[in-house]
């Protein structure tokens, strides 16, 4: 987290503050997060630290004039604010671990509207796209309308480079402003297929010229398109991945057809604050990579991070992010990567959390989250946003009902942990609790009116139990689909 | 933690949807199939008590397994594990309850078919990989996956089609 960040939000006290409150403020905080009370938790400890550069900064009261009066020159306006809801918000005391659900929403400034018809979120796009032998045909075709359309569509303050790749990697459109439209549209169109298919060149170069133009009041963005499988080369991808996510670069992954490794590219998205996607047919091309670029372009903030510091004795135990694109979410030093916060959207993860057993009568903390960005028309652009949240443990806590945002998207997500679940049966060689589990899955999709989807988790349950493995396509499917049904439970339109 | 009421799996206090097979718990999605739980005492001796109607045997001590086209009803105490299948001189393990008086050869029972079991106050029945499989209110179940089992539930071993009641 930077420096610049506004201290009374990191200790989210008011301005007006007095010392004595603050050192209370800091000394409650203090008692959860100190690396000696809360040593596993990755995001407590950096937390921790910001807080206690705030405090130091807020506590002399020379450094805090010095503060204010930064602040009062940056005060400008636009947020985004971090909405925490739980499953329950009382909990009955027990001598076991239970299981609490956050549904977290982060919500753009409802006045920032006006940034669209400003125009200004720039974007700095990178296109990587694959030109393997496999490509050949229809695919290339497509991606090549696609690449005219974007680039049609594109700003001229927008910058877009694109690299081809197949075992090399040639860069055809190295970053560039968009002003002469006709030009690069004649290199798109000289693409041909032939070659293998190594990602890691094609990243490589990509990354390079996305770092060109690299700024933090841009969109930074890398699409990666492939339809093979890369070998040998996918921890140098997602090293480079990492560290390109560090200097504020997304990259997202699409895959076309059946034939490429859905797990190496839902890595390389969820580590970058990217989106994986899973395209049929070369039909499908054009649509996805638009409006991809267009919900790019609808960014009002970029490089959304969450940080989650549970309590020492709570275990943090998944993340899913609904939307705007259901995906799984890997922990990043305690941190998740969440990309851009458009204009019309929440963003929104729910999180999976365990209570101790045992726990003392009365209200408790249990994680403290803290959602972090760069909003683009801010002249400070770090902008952050932090809830605490608590529940209040009682033995004769009334039993309410989980919300309902809650309850409509757990239901479609056990479904995808389902299959998630299936296929990690499979590769530890359990083949009856595979079928077992895809027998399950489709149950529960007929009792949904997924009809469809249920006939191919069936189907795959019967290959399983005779094959031991699931067909390339079937497996993306079943995982890919699942995900969508999650699109639209929490994904309300903010504009309608 | 709390029983699933539809495959039996015991998921711990507060998920919302069963881990193993993905029913959900609350009783909101799922209606009158499902658990209501009854939180009582303080927290030190609290105590969970399962009162889905059907599916509960806290008073029930017998089990009544009506085969069809059978003249009467076969009656007998509840025990915590309850095995159906055919008699077999050669065979060493013989089933608890004998169903050759039905015509279970003709049927297709295997030997060792199916067990009852008896899980605090929930009733399952499980699969033990028999040939011509058994269906649970025309599911068929998969081996050694036990399944709720309630009163007035049609189970089929092979071909013997019979209901369950308790009493």
């Amino acid at each position: 987290m930077s420096r610049e960040q506004n201290p009374y939000d990191i200790l989210g006290v008011p301005h007006t503050a007095t010392t004595e409150e603050i050192k209370a403020v800091y000394r409650r905080i203090a008692r959860r997060l100190h690396p000696d009370v809360n040593p596993s938790h990755p995001a407590a400890s950096a937390q921790f630290q910001d807080i206690v550069r705030a405090y130091e900064l807020l506590i002399d009261p020379g450094r805090r004039q010095a503060v204010d009066q930064q602040l009062n020159r940056s005060e400008d306006g636009f947020i985004f604010s971090l909405q925490v809801t739980p499953s329950k918000r009382q909990v009955v005391p027990l001598p076991e671990p239970q299981v609490i659900y956050l549904l977290a929403d982060i919500l753009p400034d409802p006045r920032a509207q006006e940034i669209v018809n400003r125009g200004e979120t720039r974007l700095n796009l990178t296109l990587v796209l694959d030109h393997s032998n496999s490509m050949a045909g229809t695919r290339i075709e497509k991606v090549k309308i696609a690449a005219h359309q974007i680039i049609d569509n594109m700003g001229s303050n927008d910058i877009l480079s694109i690299i081809v790749f197949n075992d090399r990697a040639e860069t055809i459109i190295p970053a560039t402003p968009l002003k002469d439209r006709p030009a690069l549209k004649a290199k798109v169109s000289m693409i041909s297929p032939g070659g293998g298919t190594e990602i890691f060149r094609g990243l490589a170069a990509g990354v390079k010229e996305n770092r060109e133009y690299l700024s933090p009041n841009m969109v930074n963005h890398i699409i990666l398109l492939t339809d093979g499988h890369t070998f040998g080369d996918q921890d140098e991808c997602i090293d480079l991945a990492v560290q390109a996510a560090r200097d504020g670069i997304g990259i997202s992954a699409m895959g076309l057809g059946h034939d490429w490794n859905d797990q190496f590219l839902d890595t390389l998205a969820s580590k970058t604050g990217g989106s994986s996607e899973y395209i049929t047919s070369a039909g499908g091309v054009v649509r996805f990579l638009n409006d991809h670029v267009r919900n790019l372009s609808s960014a009002f903030a970029e490089r959304l991070r969450l940080s989650v510091a549970p309590d020492a004795d709570v275990v943090l135990e998944s993340a899913f992010k609904l939307a705007p694109h259901p995906q799984p979410m890997e922990f990043e030093d305690g941190e998740l990567l969440l990309g851009g916060l458009q204009l019309n959207r929440h963003i929104s993860v729910l999180l999976q959390i365990q209570l101790p057993s045992g726990m003392q009568e009365g209200p408790r903390g249990i994680a403290r989250l803290v959602a972090s960005g760069d909003i683009f028309t801010n002249r400070h652009q770090q902008h952050l946003s932090v809830c605490d949240v608590s529940l209040d443990v009682s033995a004769d806590a009334e039993s309410e009902s989980p919300p309902d945002s809650i309850l409509d998207a757990l239901s479609k997500l056990t479904l995808y942990r389902l299959q998630e679940r299936a296929q990690q049966a499979l590769e530890h060689g359990d083949v009856t609790e595979a079928t077992r589990r895809l027998e399950n899955l489709a149950t529960r999709l007929l009792a949904m009116g997924q009809e469809e989807l249920a006939g191919q988790a069936l189907s795959e349950a019967r290959r399983v139990a005779h094959t031991k493995e699931l067909s390339d396509k079937g497996r993306k499917t079943l995982k890919y689909q699942t995900r969508h049904l999650l699109i639209g439970t929490n994904n309300e339109d903010l504009s309608q | 933690m709390k029983a699933c009421p539809y495959c039996g799996y015991t998921n711990r206090e507060g998920l919302l949807f069963c881990e193993e097979c993905g029913q959900g718990l609350t009783d909101a999605r799922t209606g009158p199939a499902n658990a209501t739980h009854v939180f009582e005492g303080n927290a030190s001796d609290y105590a969970i008590k399962s009162a889905w109607g059907s599916a509960s045997l806290t008073t029930a001590a017998t089990i009544i397994v009506h085969i069809r086209d059978a003249a009467d009803p076969l009656q007998m105490p509840l025990a915590d594990k309850m095995t159906l299948g055919r008699y077999d001189s050669t065979n060493s393990h013989q089933p608890d309850i004998d169903l050759t008086p039905y015509g279970a050869l003709e049927k297709g029972v295997s030997r060792l078919h199916a067990t009852i079991e008896r899980n605090e106050d929930v009733l399952t029945l499980v699969d033990l990989g028999s040939s011509n499989g058994t269906h649970l209110n025309g599911q068929r179940l998969t081996p050694n996956q036990p399944r709720v089992l309630r009163e007035g539930d049609e189970i089929q071993l092979g071909k013997l089609v019979a209901h369950i009641y308790f009493r």
